[in-house]
């Protein structure tokens, strides 16, 4: 039991401290009577002191908890110790003008010379409460337009499919029942058909890996930099051999990320190195790190054609493209889709180039 | 290995699907006759009506996952409780490559997962690969011992 052994509350220096409290607070005896209230309990409440002095303090509670608090106030003082009061209610607090305001009340037991007595401090909660129901209309809000990303990915990754396929499957069933009665003029257009639809494909499977990168938050964890660069290797193999571009890796930390997107970050970010070599030479991928405070900048150096000054940035952005698809292939995502990883890890991703001799895309992760 | 022809039943909505597989499945030799369904409550209605003569059982079933009135997943629920019907076989063959509809397709215990292709010399090759390993290589439920 902890009580506080104090002065008489008629102290001078007692009454000026209550006064000056930022909170209402009011000090009762044992027999529930205020004897003390501060001038932020008069605001609160909207009676003057003197109105509230020698009152019951029930005059404060709303009618229907009345006829049970002079039983709580009881059993406080079976064990007395300071607490919060009504653990996990919602308390209200009864106005002079009969308007009720949430609160929040903290209870000190004080033993003076000339008996037990209670002080009460109490927190006007509107503000906060709107807040958090403020807050709580956000989250929900946020639910609903996550839940409406998962739909949106969900057509496109089903609906948007069947009818490409009918397109691109009914004009090649057409050019083979009218073979030979095609000139090579229609021909290449239907070609054109299919192509386009086989494009269009591929730029809805990309917004749909775009989409699906801020799932969700739970797949953090403590990973090793090198497995996850060396999984993305393994998932490259053939591209790598294919465009003969060698990579060397540093010794990488250990970080906490969502494995599977990073694999998916190095994925990318090494398959734009190596589409983007110059034509003349081998290429050559490098990968290394600098641990800077608690984050790691990874560097992946490559030779190739680089990017001008001017588009260091819009690289970056969603289906934007430097070339068309016969220089280079590609649905213009893989960097849009890095920078979303990246954004997701609370991270940034920028290029470091010179034009015609090679880029370096750098970017930094929270070690482990 | 000798193999008596098999009947199939495709569960499709989109007619221009169906026409697509039909036309390219019935080149089949090991295929005896083609059943089309347009929604999962077809399927279950045609399936219920001969729900105890196992021998008009379809021996596969080629089922899309969305469809009007009883989807692809409702069947699978519905089928693989049944005592009846669990046995026979199901290929979920659907434009979707959601990884949540392959997991739970496969929870339902699906017996094999495809994606339709968009090309048509792709399709022409999955409906091959489907001849060879469903109609060719496995044994079914339905089959007899000799």
């Amino acid at each position: 039991m902890r009580v506080e052994k104090q002065h008489s509350f008629a102290d001078g220096h007692f009454k000026v401290a209550v006064d000056a409290a930022p909170n209402a607070m009011i000090m009762t005896n044992d027999q529930g009577q205020i004897v003390l209230a501060n001038q932020q309990a008069e605001l609160l409440f909207g009676y003057s002191k003197a109105e509230l002095i020698g009152q019951s303090i029930e005059m404060l509670v709303p009618e229907r908890y009345r006829q049970q608090h002079p039983h709580e106030r009881r059993s406080f003082w079976e064990k007395p110790s300071p607490r919060k009061m009504g653990a996990g209610r919602d308390l209200f607090g009864l106005r002079k003008d009969k308007t009720e305001v949430p609160v929040e009340i903290g209870l000190t037991p004080v033993e003076l010379k000339d008996g037990r007595y209670v002080i009460s401090a109490i927190v006007d909660i509107t503000e906060r409460q709107k807040t958090e129901k403020k807050l709580q209309a956000k989250t929900e809000e946020l639910a609903r337009s996550n839940a409406e990303l998962e739909q949106f990915a969900y057509v496109t990754s089903h609906d948007l499919q069947a009818p490409l396929r009918h397109i691109t499957a009914y004009v090649q069933l057409l050019e083979k029942q009218l073979d030979g009665k095609l000139d090579a003029k229609s021909q290449q257009m239907m070609g054109f058909v299919v192509s386009g639809a086989k494009r269009m494909q591929q730029l809805i499977n990309g917004l749909l890996s775009f989409s699906r990168v801020s799932r969700d938050r739970s797949h953090f964890s403590q990973a090793d930099l090198n497995q996850i660069v060396q999984d993305a290797l393994a998932n490259l193999e053939i591209v790598l051999k294919e465009s003969q571009v060698s990579v060397t890796v540093d010794p990488l930390p250990f970080v906490n990320v969502d494995a599977q997107l990073i694999v998916n970050l190095f994925q990318n970010l090494i398959e734009n190195a190596a589409k983007f070599k110059k034509e003349n030479e081998p290429g050559r991928i490098h990968i290394f790190s600098e641990i800077k405070g608690s984050e790691v900048i990874i560097t992946v150096k490559d030779n190739g054609i680089g990017i001008q000054e001017e588009y260091k940035e819009k690289v970056f952005v969603i289906f934007q493209r430097l070339h068309t698809p016969e220089e280079y292939p590609g649905t213009g995502l893989g960097l849009a889709i890095c920078k979303k990883i990246l954004h997701f890890h609370g991270c940034q991703i920028w290029i470091e180039s010179e034009y015609g001799v090679g880029s370096s895309f750098c970017f930094n992760l929270p070690l482990a | 290995m000798y193999r008596r022809k098999l009947s199939i039943m495709i569960a499709e909505d989109d007619l221009a699907d169906i026409n697509l597989i039909q036309s390219l499945l019935e080149k089949s030799p090991y295929l005896e006759k083609i059943e089309i369904v347009r929604n999962g409550q077809e399927l279950m209605d045609n399936l219920n009506l001969k729900k105890y003569d196992s021998s008009l059982h379809p021996d596969l079933i080629l089922l899309d996952l969305n469809m009007p009135k009883k989807n692809g997943r409702q069947v699978l629920s519905e089928m693989k409780i049944d005592p009846q019907f669990k046995k026979i076989p199901v290929i979920v063959f659907t434009s979707s490559g959601d990884e949540k509809d392959i997991l739970d397709c496969y929870t339902l215990h699906a017996n094999s997962y495809i994606r339709k292709p968009i090309d048509l010399n792709d399709m022409n090759d999955t409906l091959q690969y489907i001849e060879d390993y469903w109609f060719k290589t496995v044994s079914l439920p339905s089959d007899r011992m000799n």
